[in-house]
């Protein structure tokens, strides 16, 4: 028995299941019928693939799904520090809007990624963000005439 | 009926129509080219962006963009080995070796010859079918629909990978897409589910913010990983003259454009059975059509029907993926559970609805898979080698615009900052799938299907109890459903294997 991390996914999928029958089971029959009838089997089905994740019998059905195959060129250390710095570009994102809103987000976050991570320069930067603020700006703003939120930034200072 | 044939012409030829099937069509081109994003991908991407249209409009964009991604995607299949799409896989076998060989240009000629006669086909499949199955949905109650869709997501699961140990996985996922349409308000009694207490979830989970999440996501971090360019390190080379000879060879061999466009439509029609299966099934055909064991010997060393069959196939399936879309509303693949999403958008009800009241919308839907077509076959032919240099582009030039349009378009359909997390928590669940061979559609099809399913099931408890099922058509319907689960575990006892893993 060894403990990975698929088995740690399956595992994961087991306790959603068992977390989602034990909230549906106090409910009226109406509103628990459908979350029952996929929790119940959900759980059957992480448990038996945790079963088989534990014992280690990968079999070659066991491996990737009909679907995108990660990249296996990079080594799995580059690999694993780039995936986490592109969620936290992507977590960085989403705090800017938040703070500042969209308009002003959507510049900043192109101008620091080609800046910092894409190392584009400074005229390319420039050049790049105009160009996705132009996108932006003239689809969403101009032509769909899209109501985009205040950040909270705005909002303290009353603008 | 000639009648809405020729309104559903009119509709697409109106100028916003048409002018947003431009706009969709030269996204579609472009994103056909960039293998890190795909089509299924793209169309959740430009969701958002169809709330202000009408039917007409936001179908000749949505779909101008997947018809084209489809066709673009076989050029860098072909020229680097990269294959632009999922669907374009198949593609790259006999298509890579053309272009090492020297016969770049003949490879692209009959990759989107064939490609444009595969969606003519389709398209015309799925015009000549409407009057077919326009009785038979009529007939269809909710009972049936229930096991339809249910079908539906056996069908999908059970091509999530091959061998018994893929189907949990693919049932799994399947039941938890079901599982998360659970969450808010249930609609028949008013009961909140799974609500933390957040307001934001009382009308439950948006759809384009989890599609956007798990499909895009997962594909971006993968270019950002790799840090190359889209086509990674290899060379753009020279694509030569013998377009035109491409173009021929699909004349040569017309009745294998014709068989294999035909083995398109028939997989799209299946639900669950997408490109990736329709694709691989042509190649087969290709193959078998050799004349001989050393005429078989060609392919995969670059022999042009290598090209042929799967180019027709992969277009042609769109077609035959919007027929039970329209009339069952039962999705053919991931990216037609994502259109189901537009029907949503639009009001449109998939079924009998669409086949009576919207039936010029319908054939809009089938002109539009022609023009779109047409006009990017004839646009590729001029603009081929400029296309093809996108994919040399540093992916990390690429990312910021690409997250830009995930995160826009998820806070574009609910104005709420919780989008942006949920799309991110749904690209981190999505990643991880990925990771450990969870297959994704069968999610997103439950997901899609799920507020459907659980409507089917209450109205056919309560107009006839239990008795529902011993109705004849769904006891065929579960029969079917059986089958289709069971098959896979026959195939590898028949096999005397664990399963073989698919070559996609």
């Amino acid at each position: 028995m060894r403990i990975s991390a698929p088995s740690i996914f399956s595992f994961f999928l087991a306790v959603l299941a068992a977390f989602a029958i034990g909230s549906a089971w106090s409910w009226p029959f109406k509103t628990q019928l459908f979350p029952l009838v996929t929790a119940i089997p959900l759980l059957v089905l992480a448990l038996v693939q945790l079963m088989l994740d534990l014992r280690g019998k990968a079999g070659p059905a066991d491996g990737p799904a009909v679907d995108l195959a990660l990249s296996s060129e990079v080594p799995e250390t580059i690999a694993r520090r780039r995936t986490l710095l592109t969620f936290a570009w992507m977590a960085g994102f989403i705090a800017l809007v938040f703070l500042i809103g969209f308009p002003l987000a959507v510049p900043l976050f192109m101008f620091c990624y080609l800046m910092l991570q894409s190392a584009a320069g400074w005229w390319r930067s420039l050049a790049l963000t105009a160009v996705a603020w132009g996108f932006f700006y003239g689809l969403f703003e101009r032509l769909l005439r899209f109501p985009f939120g205040a950040g909270l930034v705005q909002t303290w200072l009353g603008l | 009926m000639l009648d809405a044939l020729i309104g559903g012409l009119l509709l697409v030829l109106q100028w916003k129509a048409f002018s947003l099937m431009l706009v969709g069509m030269g996204l579609g081109f472009v994103i056909g080219l960039l293998p890190g994003i795909g089509g299924a991908a793209t169309l959740a991407l430009m969701l958002p962006f169809v709330f202000a249209m009408t039917p007409a409009e936001a179908f000749a964009f949505l779909l101008g963009m997947h018809s084209v991604a489809a066709t673009t995607g076989d050029i860098t299949s072909i020229l680097f080995g990269v294959p632009g799409e999922a669907l374009s896989a198949a593609t790259v076998v006999d298509g890579h070796p053309m272009a090492k060989r020297g016969e770049a240009g003949r490879a692209l000629g009959a990759a989107l010859m064939s490609s444009l006669i595969g969606a003519v086909i389709g398209a015309a499949a799925l015009a000549v079918s409407i009057p077919i199955v326009r009785p038979l949905v009529l007939t269809f109650g909710s009972p049936e629909l229930f096991m339809i869709s249910v079908m539906g997501i056996a069908c999908i699961t059970s091509l999530s990978g091959i061998g018994a140990r893929a189907q949990i996985k693919g049932f799994a996922m399947g039941l938890l897409g079901l599982l998360l349409c659970t969450i808010g308000q249930e609609r028949q009694s008013g009961g909140l589910r799974f609500d933390f207490g957040l307001i934001y979830l009382w009308e439950g989970l948006d759809l384009i913010p989890v599609l956007v999440g798990i499909f895009a996501i997962p594909e971006i971090i993968d270019l950002a990983a790799r840090g190359t360019a889209i086509a990674g390190e290899k060379p753009a080379g020279q694509l030569g003259a013998g377009v035109w000879e491409g173009v021929k060879d699909s004349f040569r061999h017309f009745w294998l454009v014709m068989r294999c466009s035909a083995v398109g439509v028939f997989v799209g029609i299946l639900p669950g059975a997408g490109g990736g299966v329709a694709q691989w099934m042509a190649y087969a055909h290709a193959v078998q059509s050799a004349k001989d064991a050393k005429d078989r010997e060609r392919f995969g060393k670059g022999d042009v029907r290598g090209v042929l069959g799967p180019g027709a196939a992969n277009n042609s399936k769109e077609g035959g993926d919007l027929i039970p879309t329209i009339a069952f509303g039962v999705p053919g693949s991931g990216a037609m559970a994502i259109l189901l999403g537009a029907f949503m958008i639009m009001g449109l009800v998939p079924g009998p609805d669409m086949l009576t009241k919207h039936l010029a919308v319908t054939y809009s839907m089938v002109w539009t898979l022609v023009i779109a077509n047409v006009i990017a076959v004839l646009l590729c032919f001029v603009f081929l080698n400029h296309l093809a240099k996108l994919t040399q582009i540093r992916g990390s030039l690429i990312i910021p615009f690409v997250l830009l349009l995930v995160f826009v378009g998820s806070y574009t359909s609910n104005s709420h900052i919780a989008d942006l997390l949920v799309t991110l928590g749904f690209g981190a669940l999505g990643y991880l799938m990925v990771r450990f061979g969870w297959p994704r559609a069968p999610l997103v099809l439950g997901f899609v299907l799920g507020k459907l399913v659980e409507t089917y099931l209450f109205i056919s408890m309560a107009r006839y109890g239990f008795s529902w099922l011993t109705q004849p058509l769904v006891l065929v319907l579960i029969a079917l459903t059986v089958l289709v689960i069971a098959y896979p575990f026959i195939q590898e006892r028949r096999q005397g294997t664990t399963g073989r893993v698919y070559a996609d």
